[in-house]
């Protein structure tokens, strides 16, 4: 057994932990869920340990996991298992804030709903995660080409989604302040 | 992105904000997690499967409070353990000024006198030796559910350090409420310290449960990809007649999972586990070939009864 295997490992998930429990918060609708997910994909992430990229790539790998084992999770096959209640009450607090709740945005969602899973994915990877096409690319195993035409169709088909939900945008239109880290 | 388009729309959908971090790695949760992760043997490895299972994840499956778990993996070195005299104490138990009380312990037998030890320091703990094979039957007493932050940490292995199956944690005793015993049960296949409520009852020892299963696809891996049983191979859009020949002619034994694309094959399969056994005709599309991870000589493809414009299992499986 290689011994560096837990400090690597302890590492990337210091460096990653972050990045991965705010991906899955966005697209789990439960604190609970959001746990058994993020547990499944760091044991994935142990077991694989020899698969996973150094560096910046681990995180993107360790995407590429969490969005298989949501997969799985709403296919109803990922167990309930790792349950803490400190895990459980740390997510919840990500899901705290009551969220803007404008009419708007109401509408924004919904016209995201009626977009292919696909899509609606490629275009969380570049609104919520700010990944490039490249990462996109190394994410979800596609050629950047593949991505380019994909996030052309599913943006294209976001627009007319929106315009169908009557939802029409400004330059007053209320931008998120981008990248605050902590 | 230049233009405000739907893509700048989705920003404020994020439950997270785009940028900003979900959850802090150094949380209580975020740590007894990484220990109960850690405390499997990476790869699972097949040539100790009760190891890798036990007292792992499994512990946290109760749906418990907080649980701190780890197993053998986890270790402390011995220049940690020795006393003063140069001899290894089966544990040390030291409370700083703070009142926060250090634990180390590398032999797991003298329960009893580590029990008494932790008391005389304030923490108000029971601890029970269990030999390998066993547990102590549950439930013994309610799970505390709103552990008060930082009231231990949980214990983690020390990178870099070698040595035998110790471990240490740390426990700020001013944070113990009245009414609430921290409950510890330690031996060779794991430990587990877990904040009940009064009354607690005595660790009554049956043996220990048969590890649970784990679902099915994390069991099987792609058979394609190098260094597996069909590397180089490609199975992706052929048809069951072409590719079982070649599988069986590599002396593997080839079986089925059926698989039903989302309407209008977006991407994404349902599986119908009643309608596994339908037979499988040779005109019939294979998307994918997966193999046991721990048992070698089955390849199970992943299949669909007509041809679709395109693989329904998405991108490429790792």
């Amino acid at each position: 057994m290689d011994d560096e295997r837990p400090a690597r490992f302890e590492a990337v998930y210091r460096e990653t932990y972050g990045q991965i429990t705010a991906y899955v918060a966005r697209r789990c609708g439960s604190p609970q869920d959001a746990a058994d997910v993020v547990a499944e994909t760091f044991a994935i992430a142990w077991r694989r340990m020899d698969d996973m990229p150094p560096g910046q790539q681990a995180t993107l790998w360790l995407y590429g996991v969490a969005r298989k084992v949501l997969a799985a999770h709403r296919r109803g096959e990922v167990r309930r298992q790792a349950r803490s209640a400190e895990l459980d009450a740390e997510l919840a607090d990500l899901y705290g804030d009551s969220p803007d709740s404008r009419v708007e945005l109401g509408a924004i969602a919904q016209a995201l709903g009626t977009l292919p899973d696909d899509d609606r994915e490629l275009l969380a990877l570049v609104a919520w995660e700010g990944l490039d096409r490249a990462e996109i690319a190394t994410t979800l195993g596609l050629s950047r080409n593949a991505v380019r035409i994909r996030l052309y169709r599913a943006r294209r088909r976001l627009s007319r989604a929106l315009a169908e939900a009557g939802v029409r945008f400004t330059a007053e239109s209320r931008l998120v302040p981008a990248e605050r880290t902590s | 992105m230049k233009n405000i388009d739907g893509i700048e729309a989705m920003r404020p959908l994020a439950r997270v904000e785009p940028g900003k971090p979900g959850g802090r790695p150094s949380g209580a949760g975020a740590r007894t997690l990484l220990a109960s992760i850690t405390a499997e043997e990476p790869g699972a490895a097949a040539a100790e499967p009760h190891r890798a299972r036990r007292y792992g994840p499994r512990r946290l499956a109760l749906g418990l409070a907080a649980v701190a778990v780890l197993a053998t993996g986890v270790v402390v070195g011995p220049s940690l353990l020795k006393d003063g005299r140069g001899t290894d104490p089966a544990y040390a138990v030291t409370k700083d000024a703070n009142g926060i009380v250090y634990v180390k312990v590398r032999d797991f037998h003298d329960a009893a006198g580590l029990t008494r030890q932790l008391k005389d320091l304030g923490v108000p703990a029971v601890v029970d030796y269990v030999p390998e094979g066993q547990q102590c039957r549950e439930p013994r007493a309610t799970y505390v559910t709103d552990v008060p932050r930082g009231l231990y940490y949980a214990p983690t292995n020390i990178p870099g350090e070698e040595g035998g199956p110790g471990w240490q944690m740390q426990i700020d005793t001013r944070r113990f409420k009245d009414g609430q015993t921290f409950v510890w049960t330690i031996g060779e296949s794991g430990t587990s310290t877990i904040l009940m409520n009064d009354p607690v009852a005595p660790c009554v020892l049956v043996p220990a449960d048969p590890p649970k299963p784990r679902p099915d696809f994390l069991d099987y891996r792609v058979a394609t990809t190098e260094g597996h049983s069909l590397a180089g191979y490609r199975v992706e859009g052929k048809t069951v007649g072409e590719v079982v020949p070649e599988i069986e002619k590599r002396g593997l034994k080839v079986t089925y999972m059926i698989i039903e694309p989302y309407p209008g094959n977006p991407g994404g399969y349902s599986m119908d586990p009643a309608r596994q056994d339908i037979p499988v005709g040779k005109d019939w599309v294979v998307w994918e070939a997966r193999e046991p991870r721990r048992s070698p000589g089955e390849v199970r493809l992943v299949v669909t009864d007509k041809r679709y414009d395109r693989s329904p299992l998405g991108s490429p499986e790792d």
